[in-house]
């Protein structure tokens, strides 16, 4: 019955009930036994039996059993508790708990008796393990410690294992607090196993957040799962928790973490600022963070995402009122695999391995890569660390070699802070040589022919063969590369003969090497110049002969040895004649001379040069002295194509030796050589090419035949390697000029400066004066210009016909090749005049002129009359004139007067009276004088600066007989000026009176005025006064006989406009004509007579 | 023998132990007799003026390309990261006599030259790449170096003094990499304020 009732308030109770089930015969005992434990319960509870018995274990080896005290019993009461096992056994005990020894797997009955309490009853419980609880004991953390500069917290307790006889499975819970106030931050599990001893546990844990930042609390429970136990399993107590802080050091003031921190691009940290100041703003870089407050004034920061750093790190700061605390976060990358991992060696002494680093970590200095290059047979391992790192840097690590291995298995590990990576090559080495470049190149004669090179080559080469190039190079020669084979060797020194050469040639010697098995070449060496010795010339001089131009003398030619035949300098040459008669021989020529001149008679000879040098004599070159003469011979012209001419011939069985070619300036004198050639007797053309060769130069070629006598001149011919234009105009002359006609001669153009063969003249002509049509072109398809090409080069002069008498003609010659055309000469030639239009041009203005004459006699002698009375009218006699009766006072009342003032003195009024008039009229004197007209105007213009002339007019009475006059008006005036008084004003007055002294009879100017004292006018007055005949008004030397085109006369206004003679102011007309130099000439002319005729118009 | 050194050698270095240790010794002992290698130059003082106007003349540069190099906020925060304030530096009297001058002037120089030193070395490693700064360190390391050996060579010839009893800023090898740029930024600030009073002074 109990057994029941505790099965059912046990859930592990149900395993055993359906094992019941199982059983089937017992299923009616099932009510029965429901039944009795409610009987049994309730007897129990009647009789104040201890409720609930619990038992819990925490080492499964004791069981520890409570139950309550019945109620009513007192401090004091005594149970016996028994228990049925196999063994009965009972004990009384002074408390409600008992440790139990472990019971064996079943049901156990246990009895509990209270003991001197007469009012309770005995309880009785089935007791079996799977009512037991097993909650281990609360685990002790031995040590909690704080790794600060990685924020990691290292948790160290004991399991306590040796408590536990089986092996069980123990779950460790960890919880995480943070700050003051006690947050879990984060809660972990830890597995491990009792294995019946005990064992220290070690358990870290980064941290996010610095640990200096605040303080962390770490707890730890731990749950076993002992499969052997079948009752339950619970967690154990929470430990105590434990924590761990920053100690903060009071001499700085604050501080930030995590310090020097190395992160990966694009992670987030959190940064703290440890400080008792107030933090009033975070920023990264430029860039400003929120602030999370921590305990106290301490604060930090999180960063997302964090960007690449500079070298220098990124900068985080805090900024408090006063100053800035900071840290420096490097954001960077893990190394990446090294890339192109390569190993090789120079010398088969150290292996040199090289790679790319790939990305860069962007992290430098004490956080740059390391480097470790680790090879596994040998287990060595060489490193490659720089602090100071340049960013050109080659990555590259020298591993030493190991004796008799050549298979290496090379790992390259690359690591940072961040992280490593590795990459792997395994190599052959005496596969991959890659010697070093040769140094101390020498060479050693063996003969002209052949040389031993050796160099230097570093490397311990003993176990492999060597491929080396050889390149040598030659002057104006293709570079050759000649390829050996040679052992390797330890002494680094390698000979090879080098044969096949030129004696007395200028060699370039360059080596480079690999292994056999190729790699890779080394770099070239430096070039070794050598000199090879010399050798006997290999062939005679290329030789040719000249007879002088006295045919006496022999003048042999040889050309210098090329550098390839001469093997050597040659020293000199021997020359020798040699006839069946005799020999003459020349020795020693000196080698800068090609040429030597020997007597000859006419017989034959047989030249033989010999070239040597220091080691011998070349064979000798043997030519003919015989030249064959050829009647059949022209001369033929040929231009050149390109660099040379093209010469050709018929082929001729006859030339059993060569042929030889000769050219040579054609301006030069005879003997003229510039150069020969020989061509096999086989040919039939050749190209004659030779740098001396000038554009613009008559060359002369001969093309001779050999035959065993001697040479015979084949051909001659004359040619430009270019033709050009001519240089200079041909020089002509007009040898010959009509009315109608021009003969024009010219002279040939010299050769050299013809520059091509001639092929015409072009002559020009047109009408022009030399001024005109000088710079006109004539080339221009000017319809004015006649051009005449001659074609005929031997023509030589040229007659122009069909021209215009007396008329300027231009000729232009000049000359043209295949090159151009050559400069231009000029002429200007007049034609003669044609004698016939002359004649008629002479009578025809005669016959004019004479009738003219003619019919003008006829005409003046019929108005004679009347050309009398207009040209020369009657001149009054002054002796009948009353009005020279001056009255005297008019002018004497003021002495100091000394000039004629025509304002403001009056004109006086003459009065004449006449006889038939009655009535006086008195009239104003009217000067129509443009003389007496002009000192009123000019008075009033320039009072100051004029010097006027005081004119007091004479009254004079005359009798006019003025039929047009009114009646009433009898009288006129007659105003006689002396002119030239106007320009006399400093005469004096007293003198005035003089001319009234002088009584004579006849003539007397109407006014005299002795304007000036000298005693010529003195003179001449006296003169005057003792002719007594017709006197003129003035003195005729002080007329100033100005031609009306004169300059002064040309003003208008002035007021000498007629003073070239005097005048009668009626008449108007010149007393006295002037002289005919004086008169007016035409300045419109320049006409002549001859002009005439010559000015003809072109037409 | 061992006992002693193994004891006693600590014991002293302990004793003389202080704030800068690690730091360059004095220039000269106690007792040295005052004697130049060379014979001083005879236009010393014209040398020692042309000496401090040429770093003086520099150190603007230096001090720009020094904070440029070291980041941002480096350059917009010159008053916090940069402000002159470098503890225990050598202090100058301008109204002294030409020998206390003389002495102040080696005492700064040789503090100058030794923090030199140690900026030359953390920019080395912390801005590999900053190849203008380093030489403008090191040609500024070069000048005081002959402006200390001029001044030696002055206080000995014409005043008798072979020693100058010298401190040292402290040594920045241990400090994170942000306290050594700013201590380095101090004293370059420093630098700059107290050699254009010198250049003034001489």
């Amino acid at each position: 019955m109990v057994d029941i009732s505790l099965c059912l308030r046990q859930p592990s109770c149900m395993v055993d009930s359906k094992r019941m089930r199982i059983t089937s015969n017992f299923r009616w005992l099932l009510p029965a036994f429901f039944l009795l434990h409610l009987m049994n319960q309730v007897n129990s509870q009647k009789k104040g039996a201890p409720p609930d018995l619990k038992c819990i274990t925490n080492n499964l080896q004791v069981w520890d059993c409570s139950w309550k005290a019945p109620s009513g019993a007192g401090r004091g009461s005594v149970y016996e508790v028994c228990i049925e096992n196999r063994s009965h056994s009972c004990y009384q005990l002074g408390k409600t708990n008992t440790k139990i020894p472990t019971l064996l797997p079943g049901d156990h009955e246990i009895t509990i008796n209270p003991l001197h309490d007469f009012g309770s009853s005995i309880s009785k419980f089935i007791l079996n393990e799977k009512n037991v609880s097993f909650i281990p004991d609360t685990p002790e953390i031995l040590n909690l410690s704080a790794d600060f500069p990685t924020s990691t917290l290292h948790l160290t307790w004991n399991d306590k294992g040796s408590v536990f006889l089986h092996q069980s499975n123990v779950i460790w819970e960890i919880k995480i607090l943070r700050k003051e106030n006690v947050e879990v931050i984060k809660l972990l599990t830890y597995n491990t196993t009792l294995n019946g001893k005990d064992t220290v546990h070690r358990w870290s844990w980064t941290s996010d957040m610095p640990l200096e930042c605040t303080t962390h609390y770490v707890g730890i429970r731990c749950y076993i799962d002992d499969s052997h136990f079948s009752g339950r399993k619970e967690w154990s107590d929470w430990s105590p928790l434990k924590n761990i802080s920053w100690s903060f050091d009071p001499d700085y003031q604050g501080n930030v973490f995590p310090q020097d921190k190395v992160i990966l691009v694009g992670s987030a940290i959190t940064v703290c600022c440890v400080t008792q100041e107030k933090v009033l703003s975070a920023q990264i870089g430029n860039t400003q963070c929120p602030l999370i407050h921590l305990d106290g004034e301490n604060v930090a920061i999180k960063i997302y995402n964090i960007s690449v750093s500079a070298s220098s790190g990124t900068n985080v700061v805090f900024a408090t009122k006063e100053s800035m605390l900071g840290t420096v976060i490097f954001a960077g990358y893990p190394p990446d695999i090294p890339q192109k991992l390569n190993c090789e060696t120079y010398d088969l002494k150290e292996i040199i391995c090289t790679w790319d680093p790939g990305r860069p970590t962007a992290l430098v200095g004490p956080r740059n890569t390391i480097y470790t290059l680790f090879e596994s047979f040998s287990g060595k391992y060489v490193r490659f660390k720089r602090v100071e790192v340049s960013t050109n840097e080659s990555y590259q690590l020298f591993f030493p070699m190991f004796p008799n291995q050549e298979i290496y298995n090379f790992t390259l590990n690359a690591r940072n802070p961040l992280g490593q990576s590795e990459s792997t090559i395994l190599v052959n080495i005496t596969e991959k040589v890659y010697p070093h470049t040769p140094t101390s190149i020498k060479v050693k004669d063996i003969n002209s022919t052949a040389v031993i090179l050796s160099w230097h080559l570093p490397g311990n080469f003993a176990n492999i063969k060597l491929l080396c190039q050889i390149e040598i190079n030659k002057t104006n020669s293709v570079r050759e590369v000649r390829n050996v084979t040679i052992k390797g060797v330890g002494n680094s020194n390698y000979p090879v003969a080098v044969d096949k050469l030129n004696p007395y040639t200028m060699y370039s010697f360059r080596i480079r090497c690999s292994s056999e098995t190729f790699w890779k070449w080394s770099k070239w060496s430096n070039g070794k110049q050598y000199l090879t010795t010399e050798a006997s010339p290999s062939k005679g001089p290329d030789t040719w002969r000249e007879w002088s131009s006295d045919g006496k003398n022999l003048i042999i030619y040889w050309k210098p040895l090329p550098i390839n035949e001469a093997n050597g300098k040659i020293l000199f040459y021997n020359v020798s004649c040699s006839s069946d008669e005799k020999t003459q021989s020349l020795s020693e020529i000196p080698d800068p001379q090609h040429k030597a001149e020997i007597q000859l008679d006419k017989n034959d000879y047989i030249i033989s040069v010999v070239a040597k040098n220091s080691v011998g004599s070349s064979p000798p070159s043997k030519i003919a002295s015989m030249e064959i003469p050829n009647d059949d011979l022209k001369i033929e012209q040929a231009v050149g194509m390109g660099n040379g001419i093209l010469l050709t011939w018929n082929y001729d069985p006859n030339m059993t030796c060569d042929y030889v070619i000769k050219w040579c300036n054609s301006s030069q004198s005879k003997p003229c050589l510039m150069d020969w050639k020989k061509v096999p007797s086989n040919s039939t053309q050749t190209v004659i090419e030779s740098d001396q060769f000038r554009p613009g130069v008559r060359y002369s070629i001969f093309l001779y035949g050999c035959r065993n006598q001697g040479y015979q001149l084949l051909r001659s011919v004359i040619g430009y390697i270019e033709e050009l234009a001519p240089i200079v105009a041909p020089d002509f002359t007009v040898e010959d000029t009509s009315a109608d006609s021009i003969l024009v001669k010219w002279e040939d153009i010299p050769v050299e400066e013809l520059r091509g063969f001639l092929r015409g003249y072009l002559f020009y002509f047109e009408k022009g004066e030399r001024d005109t049509s000088k710079m006109r072109g004539l080339e221009s398809g000017r319809s004015d210009v006649k051009i005449k090409n001659i074609t005929d080069i031997s023509q030589k002069t040229l007659r122009i016909a069909d021209l215009q008498g007396k008329t300027s003609y231009h000729l232009v010659l000049r000359a043209y090749t295949n090159g151009g055309m050559g400069p231009e000469k000029s002429m200007f030639v007049v034609t003669k005049e044609n004698s016939v239009g002359l004649i008629i041009a002479i009578l025809i203005p005669v016959a004019v002129a004479v009738v003219v004459g003619v019919v003008t006699s006829i005409l003046c002698y019929r108005k004679r009359e009347w050309i009398k009375e207009t040209f020369y009218p009657d001149i009054p006699n002054p002796e009948n004139c009353k009005a020279l009766q001056f009255q005297k006072s008019v002018c004497e009342g003021n002495s100091a007067l000394k000039t004629l003032e025509m304002n403001p003195c009056t004109p006086n009024t003459v009065e004449v009276l006449e006889t038939r008039t009655t009535v006086p009229k008195i009239e104003d004197t009217e000067i129509i004088s443009p003389v007496a007209e002009r000192p009123e105007d000019r008075c009033d213009a320039e009072p100051e600066n004029h010097v006027v002339v005081s004119y007091c007019p004479p009254v004079i009475e005359e009798e006019i007989p003025n039929p047009g006059a009114d009646d009433t008006a009898g009288t006129s005036q007659v105003i006689y000026i002396d002119i030239q008084s106007m320009y006399q004003p400093q005469a004096k007055p007293e003198e005035e009176q003089e001319p009234d002294t002088v009584g004579g009879a006849g003539y007397k100017p109407q006014m005299h005025l002795p304007v000036t004292s000298t005693v010529e006018d003195a003179a001449a007055e006296d003169d005057l006064d003792k002719t007594a005949g017709y006197r003129p008004q003035a003195n005729v030397n002080t007329w100033n006989l100005v031609s009306p085109d004169s300059p002064r006369s040309t003003d208008s206004n002035s007021e000498i406009v007629s003073f070239g003679s005097p005048c009668s102011i009626n008449s108007r007309q010149f007393l006295i004509p002037p002289k005919d130099e004086d008169s007016p000439k035409s300045n419109g002319g320049g006409w002549s007579f001859t002009n005439f005729f010559q000015n003809k118009p072109n037409d | 023998m061992k006992v002693l050194a193994a004891g006693v050698v600590p014991l002293l270095l302990v004793l003389h132990w202080k704030h800068g240790a690690g730091s360059p010794l004095p220039i000269t002992p106690v007792n040295a007799t005052c004697v130049t290698r060379h014979p001083c130059h005879s236009n010393l003082m014209n040398q020692i003026k042309n000496q401090l106007v040429q770093l003086n003349s520099s150190a603007n540069a230096l001090f720009i390309l020094y904070y440029t190099a070291q980041g941002e906020p480096f350059p917009n925060n010159l008053d916090k990261l940069c402000s002159p304030n470098v503890t225990d530096f050598p202090p100058f009297h301008a109204n002294g006599t030409e020998k206390a001058r003389l002495v102040e002037l080696y005492r700064i120089i040789a503090y100058l030259g030794a923090s030199l030193g140690n900026i030359t070395r953390d920019q080395k490693i912390l801005n590999p790449n900053a190849l203008s700064l380093h030489s403008k360190l090191n040609a500024t390391a070069d000048i005081m170096r002959g402006l200390l050996s001029n001044v030696l060579c002055r206080l000995c010839s014409k005043y008798h003094v072979g020693h100058v009893e010298v401190a040292y800023g402290p040594d920045t090898s241990g400090k994170d990499v942000f306290q050594k740029k700013k201590l380095g930024c101090q004293l370059l600030g420093k630098y700059k304020q107290v050699i254009a009073v010198l250049a003034q002074a001489f």
